[in-house]
């Protein structure tokens, strides 16, 4: 291995202190307006650490309301989304974890197949899925936003799971296919040979040896469910069908809400996919690269 | 031949009591899921889109459930819209900026990930996935209270080491709101485009590099002729999927500037979404400005699975 001058190593740790900086910053500046008041923002607009912290955010939001706190005593105005706080993270789960266990089921039964039994359609329906991962969302919403007002699925939580397994599957089958592909074929034929059926055997042998790949897909998909905003946002119009970045995005245009509340709610709402992703590192790297190019 | 492979397929089952399909008819069977969601949730709308743009669809059609044909009105007027020229010039503009700002990071920062004797190198390793777990829509957020004129945090750090004395209006300026929503898009994507590299950067070995060097060739021109054309295909990659999300950009235009100030950082997705689902709620030109949209990214996934995908490993 070349090892780098002192000058070099002394360039290389100041670039990688900008980097960190950069990545940082963001952070570092939800986490600081999330922990002071309106009052102290205002008060300074210079400083960067607040006069004084106070946790007061993230109690009138953990509390529905209920709890105001110090900073919140005077207010007589907080907007219902911020009070359906629970409501909004619970429908977030809902739709997150039944995305990611349809689309690993529906996904890996089509990515056997075309990791397994190769066709001449599903050679097709693999170049489909890597055309179909470019469709952007937007153009699926309007068509979808009719058919589903049709179909009286808008309003629903069921409608927003349905539209993100349509719109993740493609992704999935293309993450999963080359794992089953890379799974050594002769497991599974002494398995049929001992009498076990072809879909029996991959249930049995050939689902359990892909677990890393499901791993690696299933945190993916979480993550891209947890985050996606234009599909509730589109099919749902109702408070109590409203996933968090619905919640977080109907503030925007609030005038009574300061910064100081916005930073609290995103950062909880940022915490459980930062923690996904830091615990489960080593597939989410998988499964990108796996996805981007083939495995 | 194919008796014969059916008839050694159902060998087996014939111990059992079910009769085993066989793998065609299983492979067909094992996709019937995602034939059925696929094509409700992706092929019908595509195709349903394309409909409703040669359509007049408004809310009194919605509640009527007629849709009166209107030829290509809709794309005549977009044409003649000049906000609909702007979106999507500013959504060339954004995506040419982020796309190379992202290639070269890219690069920049896997190279420098790759420095196994360099400490901070390992901090800054754990570090680049944090972009990835953060909700687009959140991030937008969290910028615009950077950017805030007033009270942002941006304005009090350059205040702070003394490199500014009077605020600035980052992304309220019409001059410079479309380069600062360019900015959290950076942010939050490039960790994907850092994997890659990183990855593609694992595959080539140092042998190459030591031969060089012992050669003389500065570490500019080992990157230059070694590195540089090997991560080629790779960057390819990059180009075509970045591109073509970020044709796409939405929640971050949603959070910081709403398209504004004015109309500065209208861009296609946010047109769209405007035109179906605010008031006047014009569903038909909303789809044909969508289908626009469609057409460019189609355009760039054809590459992407003729020249791209395949010839990558």
């Amino acid at each position: 291995m070349l090892k780098p001058t002192p000058l070099g190593r002394i360039l290389l740790h100041l670039a990688n202190l900008l980097v960190i900086a950069f990545f940082l910053l963001p952070i570092i500046a939800v986490t600081i307006g999330s922990v002071q008041s309106e009052k102290t923002l205002q008060a300074d607009t210079r400083a960067i650490l607040p006069a004084e912290y106070t946790l007061d955010n993230f109690r009138v939001i953990l509390s529905g309301g209920e709890q105001k706190g110090k900073v919140f005593e005077q207010v007589t105005y907080l907007p219902d989304n911020i009070k359906k706080f629970y409501h909004a993270f619970a429908n977030s789960v809902i739709v997150a974890v039944s995305v990611t266990f349809l689309t690993l089921a529906f996904g890996s039964l089509s990515a056997y197949t075309v990791a397994r039994l190769q066709y001449r359609w599903t050679a097709w329906l693999m170049t489909a899925n890597v055309v179909a991962r470019f469709v952007p969302i937007i153009v699926l919403m309007i068509p979808l936003y009719v058919t589903f007002r049709s179909l009286d699925l808008l309003n629903s939580v069921v409608g927003v799971i349905i539209a993100l397994t349509g719109f993740l599957l493609p992704y999935a089958i293309i993450i999963l296919a080359p794992y089953f592909a890379s799974i050594p074929k002769e497991l599974e034929e002494s398995a049929r040979i001992d009498g076990c059926s072809r879909f029996m055997a991959f249930l049995r042998i050939t689902m359990p040896l892909a677990t890393p790949g499901l791993a690696a897909c299933g945190v993916i998909v979480f993550i891209i469910s947890w985050h996606d905003l234009l599909i509730p946002l589109i099919l749902n119009s109702k408070a109590e069908f409203m996933t968090l970045p619905v919640v977080i995005a109907s503030l925007v245009g609030d005038v009574h809400v300061f910064f100081n509340l916005m930073m609290a709610i995103c950062l909880l709402a940022l915490l459980p996919s930062v923690i996904l992703v830091l615990l489960l590192q080593k597939f989410v790297v998988q499964g990108l690269s796996v996805g981007a190019v083939k495995g | 031949m194919s008796s014969m492979t059916a008839a050694k397929d159902r060998a087996p089952a014939a111990r059992s009591w079910r009769r085993e399909l066989s793998p065609r008819n299983l492979a067909l069977v094992m996709n019937v899921p995602t034939f059925v969601t696929i094509c409700l949730v992706l092929a019908y709308p595509i195709y349903y889109a394309g409909y409703l743009s040669f359509h007049r669809v408004g809310v009194a059609q919605l509640r009527k459930g007629e849709f009166p044909f209107a030829g290509l009105d809709n794309y005549l007027r977009l044409l003649d819209d000049p906000l609909f020229l702007l979106a999507l010039k500013n959504t060339f503009v954004f995506t040419f900026i982020t796309v190379s700002a992202e290639v070269v990071l890219a690069v920049a920062i896997a190279l420098l990930i790759n420095q196994q004797s360099i400490w901070t190198s390992r901090v800054t390793r754990v570090l680049i996935l944090l972009p990835y777990a953060i909700p687009p829509i959140a991030n937008g957020l969290i910028w615009s209270f950077m950017y805030s004129f007033q009270f942002g945090f941006l304005n009090r750090i350059l205040f702070s080491i003394g490199a500014i004395s009077e605020p600035i209006n980052w992304a309220g300026d019409p001059e410079t709101a479309l380069y600062a929503v360019t900015v959290p898009y950076i942010w939050r994507t490039l960790p994907f485009a850092i994997l890659l590299v990183h990855a593609a950067l694992q595959g080539i070995g140092t042998e190459l590099h030591e031969a060089a060097a012992v050669d003389g060739a500065t570490v500019w021109q080992r990157f230059r002729h070694i590195t540089l054309p090997l991560l080629r295909p790779i960057l390819v990659v990059i180009l075509v999927l970045r591109t073509s999300f970020a044709f796409a950009v939405f929640e971050e235009i949603l959070a910081i500037t709403q398209g504004g100030p004015g109309d500065a950082t209208w861009v296609a997705a946010w047109y769209s979404y405007k035109k179906a689902f605010a008031p006047p709620f014009d569903i038909g030109t909303g789809s044909a400005s969508a289908y626009v949209l469609a057409l460019i990214v189609g355009a760039l996934a054809l590459v992407y699975v003729r020249f791209v995908y395949r010839r990558v490993q």
